[in-house]
Order: C-alpha cells, then sequence, then structure tokens
C-alpha cells in the first residue's frame, strides 16, 4: 500500500513502543469514595486523560421529593450528603423557611448552628482520615473516626440517630437537647482540641504527606470559580467566599454575632496561622495540600463556632419552639438557598404552588461541581496523583447522584 | 553438631546425621511457616494497637493468637479463582516462584554459631540474589493475571527491586569488607563482644549506612512507604488483585518471609548477629565455640538472640507501616536513584578509607581484628609453592592463592 | 536458544568435575537433575511461543544451571549467575511485558522452514559443541590434585582452558587442553545471537502505515493525514515513547 508515509524519509517508526492503555478506575475501588467510575488513559504510570462517570447511586430523590411534603422530604436530604447529614437537613430548612417566610425562634437559631458546625467538623473528621487512607496511610483515618464517633454519640443523645438525622427540620429542629448534653459536648471539645495536633503530624506536616500533596493537582483561582468549585475547594484557591458570611440574609442572618474568619490564605497568610503548622515551601495555592489544610483549619473554626453557639444557646431562655407541621401548605412561588456545606455551596430549589407538596424539590450539589474539575487536574499526572486529587476535593457520590 | 550427637549423647551415625538434619529444616521451615502465622497475628495486634483498636480478642483466648489458623483454614476453604483470561500456567505457578526464593534464601541464614542450614562461603552475596527473585513471582503473577492493575504493580514491583538492589547491595558491601568475608557465619563471629563491636558502632560511616539499608531493606520486601506494587488505594491490590485463596496467601507468607529474612540479615551484617550486646557467655566463661552440651546452650542463647532481633526488624518495619502514607513511584525511585546509591556509595568509600586508616578505630581500648582475604583453592599441601614455581616459567599462571592481610 | 547453549555449556563443563554417574551417589542424582532441569527448560525456551514464557522457561534453566554450579561447590559462581543472568532475564521479562501489554498473550510464530533452518544450523552448533566438549580428557585421574576448598577458581580456570586438576608445573600443554575451544563456540555463538537480536530489534521504516492501536477503539480511527502528523511528531520530537513505566514525570 503506497502512502504519503512512504515519501518522508523522516518518518522512522520505532517498534520498540509502549501502548496506552484503558483503565476503569471504580465504580468498585477502594479509593474513589463510593460508586464513582474513571475512565483512565494512561502511558505507563502518566495518566493522559481522565473522565468521570457518574451516576451509579441515582435513587430519583429530586423526583420522589415532589411527591412528599417538605418536611417529609427531610430524610431524603440525609441521603445526599450522608457524612454531613446535619448540614443537608438545615439547606433544605431554610430553602423552605426562606419561601414561606419563617423564622425560627432565637434558641432554635443557636442550636442549629451549633449543630451544623458539629456536623462540619465530623464530615471533615471523615474527609481528613479518607485522605490519609488514599495516600495508603490507614492510622488517621482510624484517628479520626475514633473522634468522628463521639460527635455521633452526641448527635444519637440528640436525635437518637447516628448517621441519617432529620433533626433539623422546616420549622426548628425536631427536639431539644437532652439534659447535660452542652458538657458532654464541651467536654468532646477540650478533648479534641489536642487531637488535631496529631492530625497534623501524621498528615499537614509529614514529610511523605506534603511530598504527596503538595504542588499537586494546583488549581487556580480563575479555574475554580469558572468551574463553580465551592468550599474547602474553592478556598484552597484562594477566593475568599464562604457563605456564612457572604451567603443570603436568611442563612447569614443564622450567624449574626459569631465571630469567625473566612479559613482562606490572604497576602499569604492563613487567619491565625501561628495556631497551625506553617505551610511548607513546595506548597502552592490551590494545591491538594491547600485545600486538605483549609479542612483542617475550618475543623478548629467550628469547634470554635460551637464553643459560642453553646454560650448563646445557654443564655437563651424558653423553649426552642415546635417544627411546623409535616402536612403545612407551602405558598405559591419558589424559593432558591446555597448554604455553606461542608463540602461546599448546596443549593436547594423549591417551587410552591398552595399545597403542602412541593410541585418541584430541586438539589445543586457542590461535589457535583467540584468533581468536575477532575479531568483537568488529572491531565498529565501520575497513576498515584489521582486518588490524591480526587481525594483532595472531598467528594460524596449520594451527592452528587442524589 | 553430627560429631556431638555421635560423640556426646551416642546415636548412630545415620540417625545423627538425620538428627542434624531435621534441625536445621525445622527451624528454617518454621521460621517461614510459622513465623508468618505469628507475625501477621503480630501484625493485626500491633495495627490494632497503633490505631486504637483491640484486634482480634477471640479466636483462640484472649489475645487472639489463634486468628492467624482460623485465616489459614478460612483460606484453604476459600474457592480458587483464575480469571478467564489469565496464562494459567504462570498464574498458578507465580505464588509458588515467589515463596520458593523467600524460603531458598534462608538456607544461607546462620541462626547461630553453626547453626545454618549451608555454610556458604559467598552466603551474603547468595541472599541477595535469591531475595531478588521474589519479584520473579510477582511479575508473573501481574502479567498473568490479565488484570491492568495487576500489570501496573507487577511493573512498579520490577522497576522498584532491580532499582533498590543497587543500594542494597552497597550497603550489604561494607560488613563485607569489615570482616574480610561473605561467610554470614564469620561476618557475625568478628562482632563478638560486647555491643560497641558491632558493626553498626565500628565507624560513623556504617552506622549512617545502616540506615540506607534500612530504606532499601524495607523498599525490597515491598513493605510502606514503598509498598506500590499492592497499593492498594491506586491499584485495588496490585500484583494480587486476581488471586484468592491459598495461592494469595503464598504472596504473604513469602512477603513476611522476606521481611524476616532482611531484618536477619542486618541484625547478622549491622547487630552483631546472634551476639548479645553484653557478651553473657563469654562472661560466664562458656564458649559457643566447644561442642559440648555448654557450647550448644550458648548457641541456642545465640539463636533466640538473632530471632529476637530480626524479629524486633520485622516490628519496627510494622510500625512504619501503620504511620507512614506511600510515596509514589518517582519518588521511590528518587529515593533511590538519588538518595541511598550516592549515600550508600560514599559511606562505602568512608568505610573503606576508616580500614584503611584507622583499622582499630579511634579509641584504643576498642581495637578489633582486621579484616583477612583469603582465596585459598590451592592452598593445600604444595599447591602454593607449585603455583609460586611456576611463576617464573612465563606460562600462563594460576592467581596465587596468597593470603592478603591488611 | 542463549539459555540453552549456556545451559549445555554449563553441563559440559561441569560434567567432568562432578563425580561419574556410575557411582550413583546422591551427587550425581543431583546433577542429573540440575541437569536434566537446564537442558529441559532450555529446549522449552525455544519451543516456546510466548514470550514471557519464553522468559520464565529461562529463568528455570539458569537457575537449574546455578544449582549446577552449586554443585560443582562454586557458590560464588552459582550466585552470580543468580543475579546476573537471572536478574538480567528479569529486565528482560519486564520488557516482553511491557512490550506485549495490549495483547497480552502475543505469540510468535515461526514458519515450517524456518523451523527445519533453525533446527539444522542449531543442531550443527550443538554437535560441534558436543565434539569438541567430550575430546577433552575427563578430568580428576587417579593421584590428581584436587582443590582444597570449593572456590570458583578451578572453574574460571578451566573455562579459559587450564587444567587445574593437576599441577601446572606437569601440565603438559597449558593453556590448550581444557575447556577453552567449547567455550570459545559458544561465546561466537552468543555473539551471533547477539547480532540478530540487535537486527531485529533496530528501527526500521515501515511499508505500510501502523495499524489503528487497540485503545483507539473509543475514539474515531485515526485517518491517514492525521496519523502522518502524529509520525512526524514523534520522529521530530520525542524519538520513541518507550520504556514510560519508569519514567517518573508527576513533579
Amino acid at each position: 500500500m503506497a502512502s504519503i508515509l512512504d515519501d518522508d524519509p523522516r518518518i522512522i517508526e520505532f517498534d520498540v513502543r509502549t501502548d496506552e492503555m484503558l483503565v476503569n478506575m471504580g465504580p468498585q475501588h477502594p479509593s474513589t469514595h463510593g460508586v464513582l467510575r474513571l475512565v483512565l488513559r494512561t502511558d505507563g504510570e502518566i495518566v493522559s486523560e481522565v473522565e468521570p462517570h457518574i451516576g451509579y447511586l441515582h435513587r430519583c430523590a429530586e423526583k420522589i421529593g415532589e411527591n412528599l411534603t417538605a418536611r417529609q422530604w427531610i430524610p431524603y436530604t440525609d441521603r445526599m450528603d450522608y457524612l454531613a447529614a446535619m448540614n443537608m437537613n438545615l439547606g433544605w430548612s431554610l430553602a423552605v423557611e426562606k419561601l414561606m417566610k419563617y423564622e425560627v425562634s432565637e434558641k432554635a437559631r443557636h442550636l442549629r448552628v451549633l449543630i451544623a458546625e458539629l456536623g462540619r467538623i465530623a464530615s471533615h473528621l471523615v474527609g481528613m482520615g479518607a485522605y490519609g487512607l488514599d495516600l495508603g496511610t490507614f492510622s488517621p483515618f482510624l484517628y479520626a473516626f475514633r473522634e468522628r464517633e463521639k460527635i455521633l454519640d452526641l448527635f444519637e443523645e440528640a436525635c437518637g440517630a447516628r448517621l441519617t438525622y432529620s433533626y433539623i427540620t422546616v420549622g426548628g429542629l425536631t427536639a431539644d437537647l437532652p439534659p447535660g448534653w452542652l458538657q458532654r459536648c464541651e467536654a468532646f471539645l477540650d478533648q479534641f482540641e489536642p487531637v488535631i495536633k496529631e492530625y497534623h503530624a501524621l498528615l499537614t506536616t509529614n514529610a511523605i504527606f506534603v511530598k504527596r500533596t503538595a504542588n499537586i493537582g494546583v488549581m487556580s483561582r480563575e479555574m475554580a470559580i469558572d468551574y463553580g468549585c465551592s468550599g474547602p475547594v474553592l478556598r484552597g484557591s484562594g477566593v475568599d467566599q464562604d457563605l456564612r458570611r457572604d451567603g443570603e440574609a436568611i442563612y447569614t442572618a443564622m450567624y449574626d454575632g459569631y465571630a469567625f474568619e473566612v479559613a482562606v490564605m490572604k497576602n499569604g497568610r492563613y487567619p491565625r496561622d501561628h495556631e497551625y503548622p506553617p505551610v511548607p515551601p513546595d506548597a502552592v495555592i490551590g494545591d491538594c495540600w491547600h485545600r486538605f489544610f483549609v479542612r483542617m483549619i475550618e475543623v478548629v473554626q467550628s469547634m470554635d463556632l460551637v464553643r459560642q453557639a453553646i454560650d448563646r444557646y445557654s443564655a437563651c431562655k424558653g423553649t426552642i419552639g415546635e417544627p411546623l407541621k409535616l402536612t403545612e401548605k407551602i405558598p405559591a412561588g419558589d424559593a432558591y438557598l446555597e448554604t455553606e456545606c461542608p463540602k461546599g455551596q448546596m443549593g436547594f430549589y423549591l417551587v410552591g404552588d398552595g399545597t403542602a407538596i412541593p410541585w418541584r424539590a430541586r438539589a445543586r450539589s457542590s461535589s457535583f461541581s467540584n468533581l468536575s474539575v477532575t479531568a483537568d487536574l488529572c491531565r498529565g499526572c501520575l497513576i498515584a496523583d489521582v486518588p490524591a486529587i480526587v481525594g483532595s476535593l472531598d467528594i460524596v457520590m449520594g451527592e452528587i447522584d442524589r | 553438631m553430627v560429631e556431638y550427637l555421635i560423640d556426646r549423647v551416642g546415636l548412630p551415625g545415620w540417625l545423627a546425621w538425620t538428627a542434624a538434619a531435621s534441625l536445621a529444616a525445622v527451624l528454617i521451615l518454621n521460621v517461614i511457616a510459622g513465623g508468618a502465622l505469628v507475625f501477621i497475628w503480630a501484625e493485626r495486634k500491633i495495627a490494632a494497637r497503633i490505631q486504637d483498636r483491640l484486634g482480634p480478642t477471640r479466636t483462640g483466648g484472649k489475645f487472639g493468637w489463634l486468628q492467624s489458623l482460623a485465616d489459614g483454614i478460612k483460606l484453604l476453604a476459600k474457592e480458587d479463582l483464575m480469571p478467564d483470561g489469565a496464562d494459567g500456567m504462570l498464574f498458578r505457578l507465580a505464588p509458588y516462584v515467589s515463596f520458593c526464593a523467600s524460603f531458598c534464601a534462608f538456607i544461607a541464614l546462620p541462626f547461630a554459631f553453626d547453626f545454618v542450614g549451608l555454610r556458604l562461603n559467598v552466603a551474603v552475596f547468595f541472599v541477595v540474589a535469591v531475595l531478588g527473585l521474589e519479584v520473579f513471582g510477582v511479575i508473573l503473577a501481574g502479567y498473568a493475571s490479565a488484570s491492568k492493575w495487576s500489570l501496573f504493580g507487577s511493573m512498579r514491583e520490577a522497576a522498584q527491586v532491580v532499582s533498590y538492589e543497587v543500594p542494597l547491595g552497597m550497603c550489604v558491601v561494607v560488613p563485607v569488607m569489615l570482616a574480610g568475608s561473605m561467610d554470614m557465619v564469620t561476618i557475625a563471629e568478628k562482632q563478638a563482644g560486647w555491643f560497641w563491636n558491632w558493626y553498626l558502632f565500628h565507624d560513623p560511616f556504617t552506622f549512617v549506612i545502616f540506615w540506607v539499608y534500612v530504606t532499601c531493606a524495607v523498599a525490597s520486601v515491598n513493605r510502606a512507604p514503598f509498598d506500590l506494587a499492592e497499593a492498594e488505594s491506586e491499584l485495588v491490590a496490585g500484583f494480587h488483585t486476581e488471586y484468592s485463596g491459598l495461592r494469595w496467601s503464598f504472596f504473604f507468607m513469602a512477603e513476611y518471609g522476606s521481611m524476616f529474612l532482611v531484618s536477619a540479615m542486618a541484625a547478622v551484617l549491622f547487630l552483631g548477629g546472634w551476639n548479645g550486646p553484653v557478651p553473657l557467655a563469654t562472661l560466664a566463661g562458656l564458649s559457643e565455640g566447644t561442642g559440648d552440651t555448654a557450647g550448644y546452650l550458648v548457641r541456642l542463647l545465640g539463636m533466640v538472640n538473632l530471632l529476637g532481633k530480626a524479629t524486633l526488624g520485622v516490628l519496627v518495619m510494622m510500625w512504619i507501616r501503620w504511620t507512614l502514607p506511600r510515596l509514589r513511584i518517582d519518588q521511590v525511585m528518587t529515593t533511590c536513584l538519588k538518595y541511598c546509591t550516592p549515600i550508600a556509595a560514599v559511606m562505602f568509600a568512608g568505610a573503606m578509607l576508616w580500614q584503611l586508616f584507622l583499622p582499630g578505630g579511634l579509641v584504643p581500648g576498642m581495637r578489633r581484628p582486621a579484616g583477612e582475604i583469603r582465596e585459598g583453592w590451592l592452598e593445600g599441601p604444595g599447591g602454593r609453592g607449585a603455583a609460586s614455581a611456576a611463576t617464573g616459567s612465563g606460562d600462563l599462571v594460576l592467581a596465587p592463592a596468597a593470603q592478603v592481610r591488611p | 536458544m542463549i539459555g540453552g547453549s549456556v545451559a549445555v555449556a554449563s553441563t559440559c563443563c561441569l560434567g567432568a568435575v562432578v563425580p561419574p554417574l556410575a557411582m550413583l551417589d546422591w551427587h550425581a542424582v543431583f546433577f542429573m537433575l540440575f541437569a536434566a532441569a537446564a537442558c529441559g527448560c532450555a529446549l522449552a525456551v525455544v519451543l516456546a511461543d510466548n514470550v514471557v514464557r519464553m522468559a520464565f522457561y529461562l529463568v528455570l534453566s539458569l537457575g537449574a544451571t546455578a544449582g549446577l554450579f552449586f554443585l560443582a561447590g562454586a557458590e560464588f559462581v552459582g550466585a552470580m549467575q543468580l543475579m546476573i543472568y537471572v536478574g538480567g532475564t528479569l529486565v528482560l521479562l519486564v520488557f516482553g511485558v511491557m512490550l506485549t501489554a495490549q495483547a497480552p498473550f502475543v505469540s510468535i510464530k515461526t514458519s515450517a522452514a524456518e523451523k527445519a533452518f533453525a533446527g539444522l544450523l542449531g543442531g550443527a552448533l550443538l554437535t560441534l559443541l558436543l565434539v569438541a566438549a567430550l575430546s577433552v580428557e575427563p578430568w580428576r585421574r587417579p593421584g590428581s590434585v584436587g582443590p582444597t576448598e570449593p572456590s570458583a577458581t578451578p572453574l574460571g580456570m578451566a573455562l579459559v582452558g587450564v587444567r587445574v586438576d593437576e599441577p601446572p608445573a606437569h601440565s603438559p600443554a597449558v593453556g590448550r587442553s581444557g575447556y577453552l575451544l567449547p567455550f570459545e563456540i559458544i561465546s561466537v555463538h552468543l555473539l551471533v545471537v547477539l547480532v540478530a537480536a540487535a537486527y531485529l530489534a533496530r528501527a526500521k521504516r515501515r511499508k505500510t502505515p501502523r495499524p489503528v492501536e487497540m485503545v483507539a477503539s473509543v475514539e474515531p480511527p485515526v485517518s491517514v493525514a492525521e496519523h502522518a502528523a502524529i509520525g512526524r511528531e514523534a520522529a521530530v520530537g520525542a524519538p520513541a515513547r518507550s520504556g514510560s513505566v519508569l519514567v517518573g514525570g508527576g513533579s
């Protein structure tokens, strides 16, 4: 067969060469955080292309939401980000309250802050521990779960469940705290504070950990914004955005009077950075290390918020009030509200038609946007970097597939 | 030992031979098979304790010490699966190749003075060479599994082990040079006495090179943070992804066997072998060299010593495994080629110069015998004379088997 | 083929060092065992048609040869054999796997004519080798001076033709009586094999464009023009994308 190739003397075919391989990472794979499937095109160890496939955990939660009353849908939100179910409950409750223009009592507000921030700690503990697991160290994972279990114990006392709480609900919370709970919570915080130093020793400042994460998967500020990233992923790229401060009024009102600084690097410094280990010289803003570090800072920040919430909650007199009825009618109209969940900005949208059942219920997942950068971040990295990058995004498939 | 059994115990010759051979065989077998059981149990317990868990608590009593046995029975009963696309013969053979390599190296490992399967005059070299063969099984397993993850694992293993053999070899050469022999029995004998006679404390260079050896040894037996071949967060389970049941357990026995082997090698080469930190036997006026009952007791004590040191090494490897994250393949290679190899080379040169200029050490009281290099194939009666007589004749001359004494 | 010649060579060389079969002691039994393994596996290397299996048989053959060395008391050579040859085959194996990774069990097919020609050539060389090796007088005649301690030196000396079983002064024709001829035949043999391997592995121009790769099944087939562009890029830029498993380009 004659072709133009014959005429070109420069074209030399080398018989000794390797071929590209197409590898399926997942849906059953230890480090894809559930049932994510990544199709890798690799040349040896180098990944030239990553394509995430989702949908293995789709449960039609949104459609179900259009057949249930607003409060009945709360348990389904539990199953979205099942690692931070409290924050999911809160997001939906606030969205419904926004449409109904309902305001919860002062005491319930502080209790919500308390519970939501504890939920944030619990979620970041999993994110942090599982990240260690992605990088091949097993022990920090169990240290993280050890502490998370204590938070779950507290949650169990408050609402009776350990994973899917349905505690925060439309119009308040299902129950007030049992007696002695606040003391136990404070005892936990006191005990937990020094443990964070262990995490820093085992992960944040560990030489191998830094080598595996610093300057890996660097996401520029612009890229993070373009992809619609949010939460620690966005702040890890140095974007100063936190809905607890910048969000809609109904959400920021919850945090009225609370003192906290957004965990983001400004002018090369993190807030209160003297309390944390120094940033390693290899780390570049927007890399895996910074995303991880932002979570670590947020854990401390949330502990501080929990303490403040405990003070304010115990200062409030009276009760938290009753939540709305299960069959409470929703006014006609629509509402969309994004809240700052541990994984990022979780949005809920509902359209009411005057009945108790929303005509539309939709969720906007932060993990979905965060996951979408995978293909860009993983281009040209090594296979071992893929779990490191995906892990640093801290995704939950339950939230992506809904 | 045979003479002892014949002379002292009064056994007939064939029985004495059988008994001595059985003892050696039993030692080796037990260290590998029994050792693997014990180490798997220990790993579970240690991992659990490190991670604030309890580990096995019920199987076989309070400490779950029968857990490994229960695991073994489970593995025996498990279905032995083979992927459709696999190369059946290689897939079945691979675990045994790994296991045999790990097992064979024990032949040359001395457990105490004269307690050695086969006393080779090149024991160190033999062990390093045979240990390198373990990777064969891994590569075959990875290739034959017809799974891409397995293939990745085995390619990583090949790259890693082949690279790390270079610095490992350099580290091993230093004690060989100091002792003037590749015979592990001789090397250990040279370190007799107090613990400062150990080659670890011979000079600053050997002290540094010991740690290089530890790094390379961990890497060459594929333990964390160098366990890239089975990196479970990246490669599912690496080269043994497709294995199950007993075949899978053979890989594990090989891994624990190799772990023990490199630890025992570290003990022999750097940590005085079977000589304890304090020469108790010598202080008590006993000698391991004598063939009487007391001599054997001393050797037994030495064996306990060596097994203890090797076990300690294995436990340290477990400790490291449960503490550190895993390195990436390029970092593993960097560690080897940019750090371990140059450091080992410099330390090797340093140790050589030290041996040349300060053979007795810095402190006068620490004098130790200088190494002795022997090449004795023609040392017999008339052999040397004949060789030197031929020197003048202009014929092709055999290398004279002269004794070189620095 | 390499394995075969090495195995045969060592069999010939060592056959004299080890006691003859007539004594029927364990030493001889083990010798036969290892020799049979070495030769059998060498034969299997030639007959197998799967690259990785070939490498595996080669390893077995070389390992058995190492066993022969151990049996002869040349532990150093034995360990050397394991380290260098078996380790070298390891690299061979790795390349075999890397180059055939896409189609896992690539077979090497040879035509009947090639087989016949190779058999003829190999047979002739083997005959030459056997004649040369067996023409050497057996060692260890009564009254000879044996090595006092097993060591590699006598083996090495024997391979360059020196009769170490006799006092050098008494040897009538030092340098011309031992296993030098078989050794040299094998050396030339190996040289030919090396040249052939280099010929086969050389970079060459292809008459036809290379087939579309298997991975391309998920993308549209590459057109000829695109292919030419790829080829040009490969020729002008990076010479070849090979061995990338070992290349760490991440950080």
